[in-house]
């Protein structure tokens, strides 16, 4: 069920350039993945704020330490050195001149630090007998700023550190690591006042401090993956019974009416499967007896016509019968055999238009295909048609630019419903001229039936395929229609995949417009006649 | 000699009605009420040619067709009041050579009778034609395979027969319609279809594998060299 958003963008991560449209995508879509990454992106910045003030803090910590300790070690290298030189026999000048020397394996003894320098404090007049400045352990003069230098001067007790960067080796200035430089004062006997500088190295406490942040990262991330990995799992067990009800209800939406949620347990999700379980039978049940209601109607309509057949064949016989001998009859029974006969055949069209469309209605309906050109179709009806158009004083004209292609279709239907526009063409059409248009383009086949009669309002062409229902009730009939026939045209056409659109005006007349897939089932773009005056009125 | 007709119709308004109709047409109508005494109304009355209501108590007109067509190539006419494609075959491949929708009117009637009653009007081509391995006497009425005579109703063999007088002829369903129905007007082509099959089921070594009734794919059928 989870893996319905992912499964969407299956391949999405072999492309990169996609990678922002699917995670939009992906944020839009799954409560799961939007849930995870703010999680995840939450609890980030946490560990991430965590870890800054850890490593800050244990980094300052080592630091301070170390600074102490070298503090210390400087400390007592001073003591230890003042000492000795204050030990020292000043009287003799070379041994004053080797106190230099002397201090340097003092310090060695006394400190661990290799680093060093000595140098004679500034400000003192020059003297010979001095001993003169050194540097020892990789310690360069360049390190010692003026600042500390000038500081260690000032005062004579006190120990005065400062930060360095420390080249690794003497060849690659540009590498450092940190260190510190601690400076005091030394007295020498006769020979003034020194300063002593050790450096430090402290680059296995810069150490420790990376080893510290580097864990801290590893963890926080491992924290976060675990964090991710534990919302995906809880959001999983309360979004999976929602995306299940999501799906059982689309197949129920798509008529799957026998779907239902498991139910199991007793939790919030038990209860909505059992609520929903609960409309379902019940829509369930709803429908089949609205199913079988409909049927049962349907099966009805079917039988009573089926029934009427027998009778009104035998009527039909009769009222022809009669009808033949008619010559034989005095005038009124003559007269009435002529009625029966005309009545009868018009019972006879409407039980079978009343039966195609409960047939329609039953869904057993079934296309008969063959390729056929509707031009031809429109010829053969226009020809049917020319004596009854004659009488009215119509004339029906065909324009057609298009549509002689053979197109599958039912030939049989398609006749029923151009015979079907073309006599209401010819009833409404007060005489006025009809034309019929045919015309093709690369999706659809259409015939238009244009005639310029009375038209009708905009209410009556929202009727027009309603079963049984007349323009004008009014109106006398010259050609007896049974009511049904563009209900049936209209399921004839779709049926077909087509459709049929009609325009009307009062007084202006109509046009109805039958429109076909040129391909079974294929999709129609457009029509290819446009349906309304001003284009039909220029042809 | 007045040719007989069987109306076998379970209402008897509308047999009576046929009745009237056919004998003003000069024809001679017997009449039978219920499926199960047809067979034997059949054989007594020994027609021409049979009307026979697809709905009938006792035995269903389907059936009454299959056990008349198992004895006598008699053409039967079906009466139905069902046009349904299912019904309409079921009753063509269980024998009949054509059907009438109810309500059809007396003319249509009448003129159905007669081009089933008319003789076979290929007769006058020759006396006997060859088809692939078969052998049809047209004097006669009759197909042989070799030795074996193949029993053939009127109708299948008519429709033989006018495909094997032009073999090289493709022949579409209107064209064996008219020719062999005597439709005037477009109807029903299945009446072409079933009875091709059922044609093939009695002609064919391989109904499946057709070699004297060729479909012509699109167009209709040829007779097999």
């Amino acid at each position: 069920m989870t893996s319905a958003a992912l499964r969407v963008d299956a391949a999405w991560w072999r492309r990169p350039a996609e990678w922002p449209a699917a995670i939009v995508r992906a944020w839009s879509r799954s409560l799961q993945f939007r849930t995870v990454l703010i999680t995840v992106c939450l609890s980030g910045v946490a560990i991430l704020v965590t870890g800054l003030v850890i490593s800050y803090s244990v980094g300052n910590d080592l630091y301070q330490s170390r600074l102490d300790q070298a503090l210390r070690d400087a400390d007592r290298a001073q003591q230890q050195v003042q000492s000795s030189l204050d030990a020292t026999d000043a009287s003799d000048p070379a041994t004053v001149l080797g106190l230099g020397q002397a201090v340097k394996t003092v310090v060695q003894g006394a400190s661990s630090s290799r680093m060093m320098a000595f140098s004679r404090a500034p400000g003192q007049p020059a003297d010979p007998q001095a001993p003169t400045d050194y540097t020892a352990g990789g310690m360069r003069p360049s390190l010692i700023s003026p600042q500390l230098s000038q500081a260690v001067a000032k005062s004579s007790g006190t120990l005065y550190s400062q930060s360095v960067a420390l080249p690794v080796d003497a060849d690659s200035p540009s590498r450092t690591h940190p260190g510190v430089i601690v400076g005091s004062q030394i007295h020498l006997p006769t020979a003034g006042t020194y300063q002593l500088f050790l450096g430090y190295d402290l680059s296995d406490a810069e150490q420790t401090l990376n080893f510290v942040q580097r864990t801290l990262l590893l963890a926080g991330i491992a924290l976060i993956a675990l964090i991710g990995a534990v919302t995906f799992v809880v959001v999983r067990f309360v979004v999976a019974p929602i995306q299940l009800a999501a799906a059982t209800s689309r197949r129920l939406a798509a008529g799957d009416l026998e779907v239902r949620i498991p139910e199991t347990g007793e939790d919030v999700f038990t209860t909505l499967a059992r609520s929903f379980n609960a409309m379902a039978d019940s829509l369930q049940r709803q429908i089949t007896q609205l199913a079988t209601l409909s049927q049962l109607q349907q099966r009805f309509v079917s039988d009573v016509s089926h029934e009427l057949r027998t009778p009104l064949t035998t009527i039909r016989l009769a009222s022809e019968h009669l009808h033949d001998r008619k010559g034989a009859f005095d005038e009124t029974t003559s007269r009435t055999a002529e009625l029966l006969h005309a009545q009868v055949e018009r019972f006879d069209l409407l039980l079978s238009d009343l039966l195609e469309i409960s047939r329609y209605d039953a869904g057993s309906v079934s296309l008969e295909l063959e390729p056929a050109s509707l031009v031809r179709l429109a010829e053969d009806a226009i020809e049917e048609f020319e004596p009854l158009a004659r009488a009215n004083g119509t004339e029906l004209q065909l324009v057609a630019p298009g549509g002689y292609s053979e197109v599958p279709m039912d030939a049989r239907r398609v006749r029923r419903v151009i015979r079907n526009l073309i006599g209401n063409a010819i009833e409404h059409g007060e005489g006025e001229p009809i034309d019929i248009i045919v015309d093709s383009n690369a999706t659809a086949v259409a015939l238009a039936v244009r005639d310029r009669g009375m038209g009708m309002s905009e209410s009556d062409v929202g009727h027009v395929f309603d079963r049984f229902w007349r323009a004008d009730p009014s109106r006398r009939r010259t050609i007896g229609g049974t009511g049904l026939g563009l209900a049936i045209s209209q399921e004839d056409a779709l049926i077909h995949g087509g459709v049929i659109d009609v325009w009307s005006r009062p007084g202006e007349g109509s046009c109805f417009r039958l429109t076909l897939p040129r391909r079974r089932g294929g999709p129609i773009a457009e029509s290819p006649i446009p349906l309304g005056p001003a284009e039909t009125e220029g042809s | 000699m007045t040719t007989r007709i069987l109306v076998v119709d379970d209402d008897t308004a509308l047999a009576e009605m046929i009745g009237i109709v056919l004998r003003s047409e000069g024809f001679d109508p017997v009449f039978c009420a219920d499926g199960a005494q047809a067979v034997d109304a059949f054989r007594q009355a020994s027609p021409d040619l049979v009307l026979l209501d697809l709905m009938l108590p006792g035995l269903d007109g389907i059936e009454v067709a299959e056990r008349i067509r198992a004895s006598s190539g008699t053409p039967i006419i079906m009466l139905t009041a069902k046009s349904d494609t299912a019904d309409v075959v079921r009753g063509l491949e269980s024998g009949a050579d054509d059907y009438m929708v109810k309500p059809f009117n007396p003319k249509e009637l009448v003129a159905r009778v007669r081009a089933r009653l008319r003789p076979s009007s290929a007769g006058a081509a020759s006396q006997s034609v060859q088809v692939g391995d078969l052998t049809i006497d047209v004097a006669a009425h009759e197909v042989r395979r070799g030795d074996t005579r193949i029993n053939l109703t009127p109708l299948e063999f008519d429709l033989l027969l006018a495909l094997a007088n032009k073999p090289q002829q493709v022949f579409t369903r209107e064209m064996l319609l008219e020719q062999v129905w005597g439709y005037h007007y477009k109807a029903d082509t299945r009446l072409v279809n079933v009875h091709v099959q059922r044609l093939r089921a009695k002609v064919e070594h391989d109904p499946d594998n057709p070699r004297i009734v060729q479909t012509v794919r699109g167009v209709g059928y040829r007779a097999g060299t």
